[in-house]
C-alpha cells in the first residue's frame, strides 16, 4: 500500500499474533486528515486490536503504522501520544471521583497550561456542567460516555480514536455523542471509529474499513459498502410454493442467495438497479404471494457477504 | 522533568482522594495496622504466662519462701495460689497448665534435712507449654536452696550480660511487630492500588498519554506509602504510649519507619503489577507476610533459629527491616550485619521490586 498524502493514519501490512492466534493479517488502510473513518467489524474481527496499535499500546508482530507521518513506536510515542485521544471501549473512569476530578486528572498527564479553565470548558461542551462535582459511578452510562469523550479531547488532540462509543447506551445518548461527533469533524479532528453499529458507521463515516477475522474486507463510503451489499427481498407465499419458487429464483439476474423460509422465500439480490423488482415480478408470476418487503441487510448479512 | 513531577503530584493527589472516597478502605487499614501489633503481642503474653496454680499445704516461712522463688524463677509462670480441689477442677476445666503443690510436711522435712518430692501435675496439651514449668522449677529450687545454705549445692550461676540493659519479650516483639506492619499495610495498599488500575482498565487513561509510566508510578506509590506512613505512626505511638517502649535512637527510628514503608510499598507495586487483580493480591500478602515475619528474627535474632533458618531469612527484607527497627527503638543489634548494611540490603529490595514492578507495567508496550 502506497504512502497515502495527508494521511493522519496509515496501516502498513499489520499483523499481530497473541501465540497461535492471529488478531491482525496484513491489515492495510489509510485515514486521510480531517476525515471520519469507521472500523466496522464483528466482535473478534480485530478492531480494538488494530487500535490499541495506533496508539502504541501494542506492538505488531509486522508491518508499521504512522500516525500524521510519525511511525507508531518507542522512538516517536510521547509525540504521537501528544496528538491522540482515546475514548476506550471501557469507560475506564476512576468512579470514586468526581468528573471533574477525572478530567482534572488527564488535563495533568498532558500538562495542560490551565487546567480548571479546560476542565470547565469540557464539561460545558459535553453538558456536564452541572454534574461537574458527581462522583462518576452516579452518572448515568450516557453521560459516562460523553464524560471520556470530553476526557479524550482535554488536550485538544488532532487525531480522536474511539472504540464502540456508544456501546451500551440508549438512543437518545446515543444520538447526542453522534452530535458531539459530528462537531468535531466540522472542527477538523481526525476521527477513527471502531464500531459494530452499520447505522453508527453510515452516520458518521466518510469511509468505512471493514475487518473480519483480522483481515480487511472491504475499504470504502458507508454508500459503497451498501451498494456492494445489496438487497434483501421477502416474499411470503403458501408453504407448499416454497421450495418451487426458490428454484426458480434462484435462476434470476442479479440473485446471490435464496433461503427458504416455511411461508416464504428470502432472496438476496445484488445491488444492481432493478434486481429486487425482477425478482417481486418473476415471484407474482409463479404463486399466489400473501406479501413481499424489501430491505436492506444488516451487519451479520453484510459480513457474510464479504467473506 | 517539571512535567513528570506534575504528573507524579497529579497521580498522587488522585490516589489520595481515591481512598477518601472509600473511607472504609483507610479506617480499615489504621485498623489493620493496630491489630497486626495487638496480635503479635497477643502472641508474646499468651506464649509467656503459662498459668499455673500453687497449692500450698503447708504455709510455714520455708514454703512461703519457696512460693516467691517459684514466681521470680521464670517469666513463664503466672501462679494462682489455689487450695487442692480447687486446683484440681481448674486443671481438669483447662484453666491452667499446672499445679504445683507444696506438701503439708514440707517445712518438717526441710528442717529435718531431708528430701521433699513437689507434686507436680501438668496438663500436657501442649509440650511447649509444660516444658516451659518444668523448666521452670529447678531454677526456683536451686535459688531457694541457695538462700537457705543448703550444704549439698555446689553451683551457682554467673550471669554477664552482653548488653547493658535487658530487654523485654513483649518490647522485643512490639518493635518486630512495627515490620510486620509496615510490610502488610505498605505492601496490601501499593498492591491494591497498583493491581486495581489495571483491572478497572484506569491504566489506559495514563498508557494512552505522554506521561511516563515512572512518574505515575512515582506519585501512585507515594500517595500510599503516605497513608501507609501515617497507619505506622500510629503504631509507632501504641508502641511507646501503650507498651511504655523507650526508642532509644529516634531520628534512626523514624528513619528506619519511613525506610520500611518505602520498601514495603515497592514490594507491594511489584506485586500488584505482576499479578494485576486485587483479589489475587491480598491473599498473596497476607500468605507470605508470616512466613517471612516469623524467619526474620520477629521472636528473637534469627540466628539463634539455626545456620538453615538463618540463611533463609537473609533473603527476605523482614529480616533486615526487624534489624533496623530493633537497633533504632532498642540499641539492639539483632543480625550479625551492620545497620547501614541492613539498610542497603532493603534499599536493594526497593530498587529491585521498582525495576521488576516498571518492567511488568511497560511489558506490553514493548517496540
Amino acid at each position: 500500500m502506497g504512502q497515502a498524502p495527508g494521511a493522519a493514519v496509515r496501516a502498513d501490512s499489520v499483523t499481530c499474533h497473541f501465540g497461535k492466534l492471529v488478531a491482525l493479517d496484513g491489515v492495510c488502510f489509510a485515514v486521510p486528515a480531517g476525515a471520519v473513518v469507521g472500523l466496522l467489524g464483528p466482535n473478534g474481527a480485530g478492531k480494538t486490536t488494530i487500535t490499541d496499535v495506533i496508539c502504541g499500546l501494542l506492538a505488531p508482530t509486522a508491518g508499521e503504522v504512522t500516525v500524521f507521518g510519525h511511525e507508531v513506536g518507542r522512538r516517536h510515542l510521547r509525540e504521537i501520544r501528544r496528538l491522540i485521544g482515546v475514548v476506550p471501549q471501557e469507560t475506564a473512569l476512576y468512579d470514586e471521583l468526581s468528573a471533574r476530578e477525572n478530567l482534572h486528572f488527564a488535563a495533568t498527564l498532558y500538562g495542560i497550561a490551565s487546567p480548571l479553565r479546560r476542565v470547565d470548558e469540557l464539561l460545558a461542551l459535553v453538558g456536564l456542567a452541572t454534574r461537574a462535582g458527581e462522583r462518576c459511578d452516579r452518572l448515568s452510562g450516557g453521560m459516562r460516555r460523553r464524560l471520556v469523550i470530553a476526557r479524550a479531547l482535554v488536550h485538544a488532540p488532532r487525531l480522536l480514536i474511539l472504540d464502540e462509543p456508544t456501546l451500551g447506551v440508549d438512543v437518545e445518548a446515543r444520538h447526542e455523542i453522534w452530535g458531539h461527533l459530528r462537531a468535531l469533524r466540522d472542527g477538523g479532528t481526525t476521527v477513527v471509529l471502531a464500531t459494530n453499529y452499520l447505522d453508527e458507521a453510515t452516520a458518521l463515516c466518510d469511509r468505512v474499513v471493514v475487518l473480519r477475522s483480522g483481515r480487511v474486507v472491504a475499504d470504502g463510503t458507508p454508500g459503497d459498502l451498501v451498494s456492494r451489499a445489496g438487497r434483501y427481498v421477502e416474499v411470503d407465499c403458501h408453504p407448499a410454493d416454497v421450495q418451487r419458487l426458490a428454484e426458480a429464483l434462484y435462476r434470476r439476474r442479479g440473485v446471490r442467495l435464496v433461503e427458504e423460509e416455511p411461508s416464504g422465500v428470502r432472496v438476496h439480490v445484488s445491488g444492481d438497479d432493478g434486481a429486487a423488482e425482477d425478482v417481486v415480478t418473476a415471484a407474482a408470476a409463479l404463486a399466489a404471494l400473501a406479501g413481499f418487503r424489501t430491505r436492506p441487510p444488516d451487519l451479520a448479512e453484510i459480513f457474510r457477504t464479504l467473506e | 522533568m517539571r512535567q513528570h513531577l506534575r504528573v507524579a503530584a497529579g497521580t498522587a493527589r488522585l490516589e489520595l482522594l481515591r481512598m477518601a472516597g472509600s473511607r472504609a478502605l483507610l479506617v480499615l487499614t489504621f485498623f489493620e495496622a493496630v491489630t497486626f501489633l495487638v496480635l503479635v503481642s497477643l502472641f508474646g503474653i499468651t506464649g509467656s504466662r503459662a498459668p499455673t496454680a500453687l497449692v500450698d499445704q503447708d504455709g510455714g516461712p520455708y514454703a512461703r519462701l519457696l512460693a516467691s522463688d517459684l514466681a521470680a524463677a521464670h517469666n513463664s509462670f503466672s501462679l494462682r495460689p489455689m487450695d487442692a480441689r480447687s486446683a484440681a477442677a481448674a486443671l481438669g476445666n483447662g484453666e491452667i497448665a499446672a499445679t504445683i503443690t507444696i506438701p503439708a510436711s514440707f517445712d518438717a522435712e526441710v528442717n529435718a534435712g531431708n528430701t521433699v518430692a513437689l507434686p507436680l501435675a501438668v496438663d500436657n496439651v501442649d509440650v511447649d507449654l509444660t516444658d516451659d514449668v518444668q523448666r521452670a522449677l529447678p531454677s526456683a529450687i536451686v535459688s531457694f536452696g541457695h538462700q537457705l545454705h543448703l550444704p549439698e549445692l555446689r553451683v551457682a550461676v554467673q550471669e554477664q550480660d552482653l548488653l547493658a540493659h535487658d530487654t523485654g519479650y513483649i518490647p522485643y516483639l512490639t518493635v518486630s511487630a512495627l515490620t510486620l506492619d509496615a510490610l502488610v499495610v505498605a505492601g496490601t495498599l501499593a498492591a491494591v492500588a497498583v493491581a486495581r488500575d489495571r483491572e478497572a482498565r484506569t491504566a489506559r487513561v495514563w498508557r494512552t498519554s505522554p506521561a511516563s509510566a515512572a512518574a505515575v508510578l512515582a506519585g501512585r506509590l507515594g500517595a500510599t506509602g503516605l497513608v501507609s506512613l501515617l497507619a505506622l505512626a500510629v503504631t509507632v505511638g501504641c508502641v511507646i504510649a501503650g507498651y511504655g517502649v523507650r526508642v532509644q535512637h529516634p531520628l534512626e527510628m523514624v528513619a528506619a519507619s519511613v525506610a520500611c514503608i518505602a520498601i514495603f510499598t515497592c514490594v507491594g507495586a511489584w506485586v500488584g503489577a505482576a499479578l494485576r487483580r486485587t483479589i489475587a493480591v491480598v491473599p498473596l500478602i497476607f500468605g507470605i507476610t508470616l512466613p517471612l515475619y516469623i524467619d526474620s528474627g520477629a521472636l528473637e535474632p534469627a540466628r539463634f533459629d539455626g545456620e538453615v533458618i538463618w540463611w533463609i531469612a537473609h533473603a527476605s527484607p523482614v529480616y533486615y527491616a526487624v534489624g533496623v527497627m530493633e537497633d533504632a527503638f532498642h540499641g539492639l543489634r539483632v543480625t550479625p550485619e551492620p545497620v547501614w548494611l541492613d539498610v542497603a540490603a532493603l534499599a536493594g529490595f526497593a530498587v529491585a521490586a521498582l525495576t521488576l514492578a516498571l518492567v511488568s507495567l511497560r511489558r506490553v508496550e514493548a517496540h
